[in-house]
């Protein structure tokens, strides 16, 4: 017995070799044709702009240049456009995250009177919307252009995030909420004390979305904030540059039949700075993305607790 | 709902009499509650006026809805615009294209997403396993105009695609991917697979990390290898999410987005491309009909409620998690 | 139960809420509307230099948002006038801008409405421009007095004031529209022959590419449309212009009769173009990509030197023509020629003098002091400041000479090519998307109005390469060899308006989508089967209401002849 169980595991090993070795090639594959993008924009964006319309660019610059960066960040307006949208994604990320995950320990309970309702009223709407402008009409008329307020509160709950965190709850071993209850925590200190712990995994992707969705976020800025300089964000200010580059480039459309000026020699271009501007907006979050990396380790939550 | 809290109730504070109406019931449930209550009510509220007030927009379907006139100056034209959106030719072939293309969106977005979290999962090199991660997801951050212009560059005459095929000898000469209508789909759902699914694969690998490691201890001790685990440990575990998610996102059958067909597609290929969100464009919004637009997304609900309906439906037959 | 109950309060709720908020949205705009036209009256004595602040919104996006005193134009104008704005330009989808503004009722004071016109004026956004015109404008009067009759809204009324009130004439010297570029290269190889016919075009690509087959070691490429589904309108304009008629839009209109013909699915204009893409297709000389390929990758080809003729306006992809030229290898950069079907056609090429009627600037029924905004628009009318805008300060941004002829020096020129001195100065931001004189206006002194139009500027920026090329042409400005466009007093026929989702609208939209899905498919694929696939085209295009889309052309072609605007 001892015999063929050896035999096997050596068996397993062999065939766990192979795997491995399957899957890290597989991997490798994966970050060659997925790191592409990312290197081909930040070569573009480090890429002398006049060069690039030749094309041809993939991994390395063949003009090296900091003109790019330069240029988007000779916008005064850039750095305080950072300085809300980094706001945007920390107050946003923590309100909301914290209201969606009360919301949905809420609906987890199973006793909870109201759990259907709620449920099925937050879910339903996630697959209707009244449109455009019925919703700007009631921005304006709660008062919410121009404050920061309208950044945070139309989008307070997430559903699809509600549903998440319900779902972890859920998830969790039958009995340890049971024994917070029977410890005698009300509803609310539960919540706080003990699931909130307890879904750190759903939280930290929760955040993630959220946080990811904040800091990229420019349609809330289009709609209801466009006139205030002082509540713009990073994409806005960067798709403005990206826009006016655009223009400037073709000074004349057919529609305008603009015989006047011609398109000057520019230092960028669109295409360089719809680069530069993609790793201006993605860096921040890829730095940050290790950190909550660590809240996915197997196991984390259930072993920790049961030891 | 009432017999799903009964035993709960009963258990927890004895005999409730029997004799009292269902109402009374609601309201002493809704009073011993009162917690759960005040940390639920407060977002329903918040619901009712961000999510439900502006439904009333819903009745500019059946007007000629102009912008600057006041609500009582609208013309009612009835169910014009719905008959503008299905006796329009083109669009049941529209609704084929939408169904089919957020369907192979929806099968490859879950098979490959749930496929690479368990890969990741089975890397044994923690450091690997998270710069795999981390690079993996990179492209959700491209922006599909450029992510559609890496695509058509890959995919040109002279393109990596058409080189490697050509010294595979899979074909005789370039062919032009972008120009044919039946190669559309595919080339869009790899692309769609390729910016998101590492993205995708948060949200499982999330769900995995509470999947109780001592299961995998015990299996291993049983002998069973690679495979049997994860097919009897992960995937059950991934199961809740699984089916969730799939509920969810049969919602959305009608949303393909718009656009990587918009930046993809060409004349062509608009057999196949167009879909409900660019027939829209074209006939409401560029032309400044928003009662159409708001038509279609009438349109667009009643058929996510019957999909949502439907699976969670099943799901619950099933045994499975449900929605709600 | 519960539930029912609740829904049924949430509904009561929602209905009653819907009521209020729809009541409210509508109101705003029509209070907003009367104060207005009877604000000149009121604030006639009011006016005055003291220090004012509006806003203008441009549907465009020109430029970054700014205080227009920050920039040297818009401060020389505050000085004048006290009036200072604060400049807005569309970032994001102009639809869902003008949709919002409309709804909510808020407009800007003064508002370049570019595409959105329609939406704003069906939204009676602007206030009627008449009598303001007629008690403070005489420099309205006078640039725009003889184009009145063309801008009046169809209830008489004027509304925006136009871009393009030419004053005198004077054309372009460069070809900044539409052409058949070819590869300098090529016609020196050939002794820089004088090509006329869409057969010596194509036969001089034939021959150079297969005496040159590769160029650094990749394949030649022929010729190309720059056609993907966005500017796809470069393939079917072509066949307009082989048949010697300028971009009417789509349709060809009769010097004689007036008469307006669809150029789609015709025998004599579009088929005789789309066959011979398709033979020269099958030869390999077109490139298949022109359909599906980005702004990006055509301009990459451009650049490529591989490429030896191509379709398309210069102000398309203008970035690959700056990049050819700051590279300054002159036998890569391309030149406009005139091409058409034989060589007893005249090209038009050249767009007539045109009036576009549609794109201007209005004042909008919020607006605070439209007597103040009217004097604005007078005074920025003025000829001096009219060559503020465009030319700048003498001695600063242009040079005069002992003749009076206006030109750049080399460093005023440097100044004009980049683009953050443009913004800085303003002309960014003045030199368009305000009342002014037309692109095409001479000033009172015999200069051009445009820079880029007035020829010593243009002979200053010839290169060497461009002499010779013009000297082997007997030419002294690129337009020159191309013909004087004849008179079209109802150009262009693609500013007339055909209303939202009318029936001429419909045609339009459903023939542009017949001709992107078959015109590619008869080029690229085998030309035996080209008969096949153009009677299935045009089985499909008969089904289409051409003729009242023809009627309804030629109607307005005759109003417009007739003064109608």
């Amino acid at each position: 017995m001892s015999k063929s169980s050896a035999a096997r595991s050596r068996y397993n090993s062999l065939q766990d070799r192979i795997f491995d070795t399957l899957n890290i090639i597989f991997m490798l594959c994966l970050v060659v044709v997925t790191l592409y993008p990312f290197l081909n924009m930040l070569a573009v964006s480090l890429n002398d702009a006049n060069d690039a319309v030749r094309g041809g660019i993939h991994v390395l610059p063949r003009m090296l240049t900091w003109e790019n960066y330069e240029y988007v960040f000779g916008e005064a307006t850039i750095f305080h456009s950072m300085f809300i949208s980094g706001a945007r994604a920390v107050i946003g990320t923590i309100v909301s995250v914290f209201c969606t995950a009360m919301l949905a320990y809420t609906v987890s309970r199973q006793e909870f009177v109201l759990k259907k309702f709620v449920t099925i009223a937050f879910i339903m709407t996630m697959y209707f919307s009244g449109g455009l402008i019925p919703n700007y009409l009631l921005i304006r008329d709660l008062g919410m252009l121009n404050t920061f307020e309208v950044y945070i509160i139309p989008g307070l709950i997430g559903v699809f995030n509600m549903i998440v965190i319900r779902s972890f709850i859920e998830g969790l071993p039958e009995g340890i909420l049971e024994s917070a209850r029977i410890d005698g925590a009300g509803e609310f200190i539960t919540f706080i004390r003990v699931v909130l712990p307890l879904t750190v995994p759903a939280l930290a992707t929760v955040s993630l979305f959220v946080a990811v969705g904040q800091w990229n976020s420019w349609f809330d800025v289009f709609l209801y904030n466009s006139s205030n300089i002082d509540l713009s964000t990073l994409q806005y200010e960067l798709m403005k540059i990206l826009q006016t580059t655009n223009t400037s480039n073709s000074s004349q459309s057919a529609a305008d039949a603009f015989a006047g000026a011609q398109g000057g020699v520019t230092a960028v271009t669109p295409a360089s700075i719809r680069a530069t501007m993609t790793i201006v907006a993605s860096v921040p979050i890829i730095i940050v993305y290790p950190f909550l990396q660590k809240y996915f380790v197997k196991g984390m939550t259930v072993g920790g607790v049961k030891g | 709902m009432e017999k799903h809290t009964e035993p709960v109730i009963q258990t927890s504070r004895g005999a409730v009499t029997a004799q009292t109406s269902g109402l009374q019931l609601f309201l002493k449930r809704l009073v011993q509650q009162k917690v759960l209550v005040l940390m639920s009510v407060p977002f329903l509220l918040w619901l009712f006026v961000f999510k439900y007030v502006p439904l009333w927009g819903w009745l500019t379907a059946f007007q000629n809805f102009k912008p600057h006139k006041s609500f009582s100056e609208q013309k009612w034209v009835g169910f014009d615009q719905f008959k503008i959106l299905f006796s329009d030719e083109s669009f049941y072939r529209i609704l084929r294209n939408t169904f089919v293309m957020s369907s192979i969106k929806l099968v490859l977005g879950f098979v490959t997403a749930i496929t690479l979290a368990i890969l990741l999962n089975e890397l044994r090199n923690i450091i690997f396993k998270r710069v795999v991660q981390t690079i993996s997801y990179l492209p959700h951050f491209i922006s599909w105009v450029v992510a559609a212009s890496i695509v058509t560059t890959v995919l040109s005459s002279e393109g990596i695609i058409n080189v490697l095929f050509m010294k595979l000898g899979l074909i005789d000469g370039p062919v032009l991917w972008l120009g044919k209508g039946e190669y559309f789909w595919g080339i869009l759902g790899i692309t769609e697979v390729w910016k998101d699914v590492g993205w995708n694969t948060i949200i499982y690998l999330a769900a995995m990390s509470t999947i109780d490691p001592s299961q995998y201890e015990a299996a291993e001790i049983d002998g069973a290898n690679r495979f049997q685990r994860i097919w009897s440990i992960t995937l059950p575990g991934l199961k809740p999410v699984i089916v969730i998610l799939l509920i969810m996102n049969l919602g959305h059958i009608l949303e393909a987005g718009f656009e990587p067909q918009y930046l993809l597609g060409n004349g062509m290929t608009a057999d196949y491309s167009d879909n409900l969100e660019i027939f829209v464009l074209k006939w409401g919004m560029e032309q400044s009909n928003f009662s159409l637009a708001t038509a279609a997304g009438m349109f667009k609900t009643v058929v996510s409620f019957v999909f949502l309906v439907s699976a969670n439906t099943i799901a619950k037959k099933m045994g499975e998690a449900r929605l709600y | 139960m519960g539930n029912k109950k609740l829904i049924t309060i949430a509904m009561s709720l929602f209905l009653a809420s819907s009521a209020l908020a729809g009541c409210s949205g509508g109101n705003n705009s029509k209070n907003s509307g009367a104060p207005a036209s009877d604000a000149p009256a009121s604030s006639e004595e009011a006016v005055s230099t003291e220090p004012v602040t509006f806003t203008y919104y441009n549907f465009q996006s020109r430029g970054k948002d700014v205080m227009a005193s920050e920039t040297t134009i818009g401060k020389k104008l505050q000085e004048q006038t006290g009036v200072d704005f604060k400049l807005e330009y569309l970032v994001g989808e102009a639809d869902t801008k003008a949709g919002v503004m409309i709804a909510s009722g808020d407009y800007p004071d003064l508002i370049a409405p570019e595409d959105q016109i329609d939406k704003l004026m069906d939204a009676e956004a602007f206030i009627p421009l008449d009598e303001l015109i007629e008690e403070h404008g005489p420099n309205i009067k006078r640039v725009y007095g003889p184009y009145f009759d063309k801008f009046r809204h169809t209830d008489g009324k004027m509304y925006i004031l136009p871009y393009s009130a030419n004053q005198g004439y004077i054309g372009d010297p460069n070809i900044s529209q539409g052409a058949f570029w070819m590869q300098r290269s090529v016609l020196k190889e050939f002794g820089y022959p004088q090509l006329k016919t869409l057969d010596e075009y194509f036969d001089l690509i034939r021959q150079y590419k297969a005496k040159y087959p590769q160029v650094d070691g990749k394949d030649t490429i022929g010729f190309a449309v720059f056609a993907p589904a966005d500017t796809f309108y470069n393939v079917q304009n072509a066949a307009m212009h082989l048949a010697g008629f300028p971009n009417d839009g789509g349709v060809t209109i009769d010097l004689e009769t007036h008469e307006a013909k669809v150029v789609a699915g015709t025998d004599n204009i579009q088929k005789p173009w789309i066959k011979k893409l398709s033979e020269i297709n099958a030869e390999g000389l077109f490139d298949a990509e022109s359909f599906v390929m980005n702004k990006d990758q055509f301009m990459a080809k451009v650049t490529s030197g591989r490429l030896l003729g191509y379709f398309a306006y210069n102000w398309q992809i203008g970035e690959a023509t700056n990049n050819l030229k700051a590279a300054d290898i002159d036998e890569k950069r391309y030149a406009p020629l005139p091409i058409v079907y034989s060589a007893d056609i005249k090209d038009q090429y050249v767009d007539p003098p045109a009036f576009v009627n549609n794109r201007g600037v209005g004042i909008s029924v919020d607006a605070k002091d439209p007597v103040r905004l009217i004097k604005y628009i007078d005074n920025l009318l003025q000829e001096e400041n009219q060559i503020l805008v465009q030319w700048g300060e003498k001695d600063v941004t242009y040079s005069v000479d002992e003749n009076g002829r206006y030109f750049l020096n080399e460093e005023q020129q440097k100044n004009r090519d980049d683009t953050n001195f443009k913004l800085s100065y303003g002309f960014q931001y003045f030199e368009y998307g305000w009342p002014r004189y037309g692109s095409n206006s001479l000033l009172t002194d015999g200069n051009s109005y445009g820079v880029g139009n007035q020829p010593e500027v243009a002979a200053a920026g010839f290169t060497e390469g461009d002499k010779t090329l013009l000297e082997a042409f007997g030419a002294t400005t690129f337009s020159d060899y191309f013909s004087d466009p004849d008179d079209r007093p109802w150009y262009p026929a693609w500013s007339i308006n055909l209303g939202q989702g009318t029936p001429e609208q419909i045609f339009s939209q459903k023939s542009d989508d017949l001709q992107k899905k078959y015109l590619p498919k008869m080029i690229l694929e085998s030309p035996s089967s080209f008969d096949a696939l153009w009677n299935e085209y045009m089985g499909e295009f008969n089904k289409l209401d051409k003729a009242t889309y023809e009627a309804t052309m030629t109607q307005k072609v005759q109003d417009r002849i007739a003064g109608k605007w």
